[in-house]
């Protein structure tokens, strides 16, 4: 490649870069700004830090935002890997029907599902809170697990299903001493995937929690309405750390296990 | 130790496998031996348990396994794509099978080591497969079924993958092996040298069906069906009507000209039968040799191949013959110049 050219697509990377992360490094800053207003830089404090680990309000929606994101990821990655496997593994009539049914709610808008949701709560008589925003959040996340752990599943030498049964291991045994082994860097990386989708989704949320329920992004809008306050920037800035070292461990964990 | 009885099996409407008997005894070396599609791997998987017949039985032992699952069957399995498991070491893919049937973790790793001895890779035992070589992977493969002490060895095409070398050096070592252990070895190959070399008795498939079964030399020498003879080594096939059944030998009109052949009991006159004759008994034959007849024709090329000389001669009539003769004899012949073939009566097998 030409020196003029490297250069050219050098900077052209930069730029690139510069406007995907500039928002959130601008945020991380501010989020130890001594300032209430945010906007102006006036010096250097780890008080909206104090202050958010004492909020009782943010705790709360944190303790709600784990508790569905952890169910939430439980269940999608089980029922999206025992579909993945019913769809790679046999040939039924409707396949193709069931296939495409999944691809749904990866392209449906999530008011759809947050809105008909509601209905069906307000249908029932279900009293909303915490755990009515778990079924929602499954119904998005599912058909990312299945479609990761399908990819993952394509070109899996099934023969080797057959050398485990050859050897005298029965199906629960050839399950999880060969399959499972084989697909859990798909089915780790179906479940991250779910992980972020839960914890940082807003509308079907925003729907189908009751009051004081709130998962964290919940929260953070009744907040912002009031105006960006550095506290918000500083739980984004945990936030964000959170979730970095999250892809970093588990990435790590993925290609040790390829490996 | 292995019956198959009128076995069928059907994908949809396509028979892979058509009334199929087979009785393969203890401690022997039996080859399935066909091109891809004629269903010997098919056969394979159904006494290995991976498929049902449609209708017949397969007994493995004294025993009808055909409701038995695969894990509890007596044999074990060499997959054409070795199988390995990727995210376990050569020793715990080798103590598999033992691990299952729970055999104390001492004796499991006495006979892990026994295993990787016997196909030489005792110090293997840490690595991951993924570092092994074609040929080391076979091995393991190997180890890993023998261990178990099955009845019965399957081995679906287990040299396809290896170079020309390996796969000769593979073969020896096989046979090796399967002599002093003393297992029953029903391997499936395509391959018709390897076939000749390893087995005690080939099984020769078309289409679903046995053409033949017999000694390697039986098969070779004295093939029953122009499919057989075809398959296995290099052949001239010529279909003739008897014409003569008067004389020692009986005399068969090949496209003009008359070839002897031996008088077999059930020749009837005017009868059309094929006969094969091998191009290495064939002879380019001079005026001088007494021969018992001799066919005209024009010398068309040759191809050196090493130990003979390929020639190809077109015969009076049409027909095209393979002859196999000792290199230099035709030097200096043209094309187009008028030589003759020979050869001896009892070197022509009748086929039907």
């Amino acid at each position: 490649m030409r020196v003029k050219t490297k250069r050219i697509l050098f900077v052209y990377s930069m730029l690139v870069f510069l406007f995907f992360y500039i928002p959130m490094i601008v945020l991380m800053i501010f989020s130890f700004n001594d300032s209430k207003l945010g906007t102006v830089w006036t010096g250097f404090t780890f008080d909206w830090y104090f202050k958010l680990i004492h909020d009782e309000q943010i705790i709360n929606a944190l303790k709600n935002s784990i508790i569905v994101t952890m169910i939430t990821t439980l269940i999608a990655s089980i029922l999206g890997t025992l579909a993945a496997l019913a769809i790679h593994r046999y040939k039924f009539f409707g396949k193709q029907v069931v296939n495409f049914l999944f691809y749904i709610p990866v392209v449906i808008p999530d008011i759809v599902v947050g809105v008909a949701l509601l209905a069906i709560y307000g249908w029932l008589h279900v009293t909303l809170g915490v755990p009515t925003v778990i079924p929602g959040h499954v119904v998005i996340t599912t058909s990312y697990v299945m479609l990761v752990v399908v990819a993952r599943l394509y070109g899996f030498d099934s023969s080797l299903e057959e050398a485990a049964k050859d050897l005298g291991a029965n199906s629960w045994q050839t399950f999880w001493k060969v399959t499972f082994p084989l697909i859990f860097p798909g089915v780790l990386a179906g479940a991250l995937m779910a992980f972020t989708i839960s914890l940082d989704e807003f509308v079907i949320a925003f729907f189908n929690t009751g009051p004081g329920s709130g998962t964290l992004p919940v929260l953070i809008y009744s907040m912002v309405r009031k105006g960006v306050s550095p506290e918000i920037n500083a739980l984004s800035t945990i936030m964000i750390f959170f979730i970095v070292i999250m892809v970093l461990v588990v990435g790590k964990r993925m290609t040790q296990t390829k490996k | 130790m292995v019956q198959l009885e009128n076995v069928t099996k059907q994908f949809g409407n396509y028979k892979a496998v058509n009334e199929l008997n087979l009785n393969v005894r203890a401690g022997e070396f039996l080859t399935l031996l066909g091109p891809s599609g004629c269903g010997k791997t098919t056969t394979l998987r159904m006494i290995a348990g991976f498929e049902k017949p449609t209708s017949g039985s397969v007994k493995i032992g004294e025993k009808k396994v055909d409701h038995v699952e695969p894990y509890k069957r007596e044999a074990n399995t060499v997959f054409q794509s070795y199988a390995l498991f990727p995210h376990m070491t050569v020793s715990e893919n080798v103590a598999f099978g033992l691990k299952m049937k729970k055999i104390n973790k001492q004796e499991i790793a006495e006979r892990v080591k026994q295993a990787l001895k016997m196909v030489q890779l005792e110090s293997y035992g840490d690595r991951s497969v993924k570092q092994l070589s074609g040929g080391q992977q076979q091995r393991i493969a190997i180890a890993r079924a023998i261990v178990n002490n099955p009845k019965v060895l399957l081995l679906d095409e287990p040299l396809g993958a290896l170079d020309l070398k390996l796969r000769k050096q593979m073969q020896m070592e096989l046979k090796r092996l399967q002599k002093s252990l003393g297992i029953t070895f029903i391997y499936v190959t395509h391959d018709q040298e390897e076939a000749l070399t390893m087995s005690d008795r080939i099984v020769v498939m078309n289409e679903g069906e046995i053409e033949q079964t017999g000694r390697p030399n039986e098969i070779y020498e004295k093939p029953k069906t122009r499919f057989v003879a075809n398959f296995i080594g290099e052949t001239n096939i010529f279909k003739g009507v008897v014409d003569n059944l008067n004389g020692n030998y009986a005399s068969l009109k090949v496209a003009g000209q008359h070839v002897l052949i031996p008088k077999s009991s059930n020749l009837k006159e005017a009868e059309e039968v094929y006969i094969s004759v091998r191009p290495e008994n064939a002879k380019i034959s001079d005026q001088q040799q007494d021969n018992l007849f001799v066919l005209t024709g024009e010398f068309k090329e040759k191809v050196y191949i090493g130990t003979t000389t390929k020639i190809v001669v077109e015969l009076n009539g049409g027909m095209e013959m393979i002859v196999h003769e000792s290199n230099g004899k035709m030097d200096g012949v043209k094309k187009g110049n008028p030589i003759s073939v020979s050869w001896e009566p009892a070197d022509s097998v009748i086929l039907r």
